[in-house]
């Protein structure tokens, strides 16, 4: 009991809560789906010519799972932080055993479970719709460790701003604010060769994560492709760890950020 | 020993002082009321009293500063508490159950506080008042020893009120400390051992219902309407003055009355009505706060 049970009742509770808000279930997983469809389908990719999506599909995967990854966590935990606020449910909570990491790390790991659906989803309609090519060898898993240590990043951004915004208006517009830039800003769907040089792309945590799902989804030796052939290891390794250490921090600071006062 | 003690607590927000120089102490297995018109200082009390705001002065629950204390020892409902609305009644009397070592079985805090029937619905599908006996039940859970609640009848039907009522003499009865504020005067008279007063920020009197009504709740009144002539008052063994046809007498027991009806039909004075009314807890608030009828919106 104690702690695993205290984190087992209020995941138990974000859990239910999520799957019944319909509208955001649906939207949870027809996003990344009409994400797919736009720039996958309609848009396409133009492997080795100009333009923005002049890489081969494989390519893109890393991105379309960065957008799940950050979006989804950003909106969804600043915006229960938001209603927790609202309704006084911090100031009951701080009476209570459960530490506010505690909340934040149940929060996280509902989100881990929901956008590893959504994941999961992306990637089927992505090899299936658009004819991306992936790397599918035992080495693929190590997706798994990235899409977890990202979400348990934008979680932890996520609530930093349901605790800062006023409202939970104020949240999803900051979320939108900060996202956007992190997308295209941060080798996700725009190549390094096409930001300008100054751009220090190494301060997003985001870089690190498409750096590192991009080593291990693409198929090596794809035309077109910029990954190295050989399958680096270390690179994939370092990556995760740069990623790890943005989202201790941000779970950190965001854990001790969260409302305990009025 | 005290359960609560505050000594001189201050809060201000920006320019607003919201609370300031308050003290008080309650004993362990005490009720205690604290009443006052809206905005006087009763929720950030109830704050800085558990620890959920930051406030002046020096405040200890069972000797220890309220964020020291062991948790499982306070149950807390906020005023404004809005539990996650997609989850029942069940649910969420299991999620805040579940995050003690021991607590309560879930059907029986959801029978005791009247829930049990629509314990599977969507907590934003209730009324007002079950969603209200609800957030009772979370803080009733873990079978606290101080129950701090921050008006617990609000919205609640009249008998839902009593029911509620009911199990908190219960667990009073129990040994558990209970803080509440309320704006029901007959809430406060029949719970609490002991009321405190706020107004302005300021605790303004506290002691047990009936000194409060002795030393501010007036006098006991008889009206009675009809065509009374101005004279009779002269003729009254009590103090008694007589407007538009209307007697009052004050300061009158009930044994009294029969004296007072002596009289009239003695000068054969025809009446349509008698009411007396002695004081209680309202009067008292409308002395203490310095309120009247037409303020306020006291009533009327």
């Amino acid at each position: 009991m104690t702690r695993t049970g205290r984190l087992l009742a209020a995941s138990r509770a974000g859990w239910h809560s999520f799957l019944r808000r319909r509208t955001a279930v649906f939207f949870t997983f027809f996003f990344p789906a009409i994400i797919v469809v736009i720039f996958g389908l309609l848009v396409g990719t133009e492997a080795a010519g100009g333009g923005l999506f002049a890489e081969p599909p494989g390519w893109y995967v890393a991105g379309y799972l960065a957008v799940v990854v950050l979006f989804t966590p950003l909106s969804r935990v600043g915006s229960e932080v938001a209603r927790h606020r609202t309704g006084s449910q911090f100031e009951k909570l701080a009476t209570t055993p459960l530490r506010r990491w505690e909340w934040l790390l149940a929060q996280t790991a509902v989100n881990v479970v929901v956008i590893g659906l959504a994941s999961l989803l992306l990637v089927a309609l992505l090899v299936g719709g658009t004819g991306a090519q992936l790397d599918w060898s035992l080495e693929l898993l190590l997706v798994v460790p990235f899409v977890v240590t990202g979400v348990v990043l934008f979680c932890g951004v996520g609530a930093l701003l349901g605790s800062l915004a006023d409202s939970q208006d104020g949240v999803i517009a900051a979320s939108n604010g900060l996202a956007v830039p992190l997308l295209f800003l941060s080798e996700a769907f725009v190549t390094r060769e096409m930001l300008p040089g100054w751009l220090p792309v190494e301060l997003s945590p985001l870089t690190y994560f498409s750096r590192g799902v991009r080593l291990v989804t693409v198929e090596e030796g794809v035309e077109g492709t910029l990954v190295p052939t050989v399958w680096p290891l270390p690179d994939v390794l370092a990556h995760l760890a740069v990623l790890g250490l943005f989202a201790v921090g941000c779970f950190v600071v965001a854990a001790r950020t969260l409302p305990r006062t009025d | 020993m005290e359960a609560v003690t505050a000594t001189d607590v201050g809060r201000t927000y920006g320019e607003t002082v919201a609370l300031s120089g308050v003290s008080l102490a309650v004993s362990e297995g005490e009720v205690f009321a604290l009443v006052g018109p809206n905005g006087a200082g009763k929720t950030t009390l109830v704050r800085a009293l558990t620890g959920t705001t930051d406030s002046e002065g020096q405040v200890e629950l069972f000797g220890v500063p309220p964020r020291q204390v062991p948790r499982e020892r306070i149950g807390l409902l906020p005023q404004d508490f809005g539990p996650p609305d997609r989850l029942t009644p069940r649910e969420l009397v299991d999620y805040y159950g579940g995050l003690y070592d021991d607590s309560l079985p879930t059907g029986e805090v959801l029978d005791l506080v009247g829930v049990a029937d629509s314990a599977d619905s969507y907590y934003e599908n209730l009324s007002g008042g079950q969603q209200r006996r609800t957030c009772v039940a979370t803080a009733l859970v873990n079978d606290p020893d101080l129950l701090v609640l921050d008006e617990p009848t609000t919205g609640v039907d009249p008998a839902g009120r009593r029911r509620l009522w009911s199990v908190l003499e219960e667990r009073a009865a129990a040994g558990t400390t209970i803080l509440l504020t309320t704006h029901d005067m007959a809430e406060a008279e029949r719970l609490a051992d002991r009321v405190g007063f706020l107004a302005g920020g300021e605790l303004v009197s506290v002691d047990t219902p009936a000194r409060l009504i002795a030393r501010h709740g007036g006098e006991s009144l008889l009206h009675v309407e009809g065509a009374i002539p101005d004279g009779l008052a002269r003729d009254l063994p009590f103090p008694a003055t007589v407007t538009d046809g209307r007697l009052t007498v004050r300061d009158v027991s009930p044994a009294d009355i029969a004296d007072v009806t002596a009289v009239l039909e003695a000068g054969d004075v025809a009446y349509d009505s008698l009411t007396w009314r002695e004081p209680d807890l309202e009067d008292v608030y409308l002395e203490l706060t310095g309120q009247t009828l037409s303020e306020g919106g006291v009533s009327g």
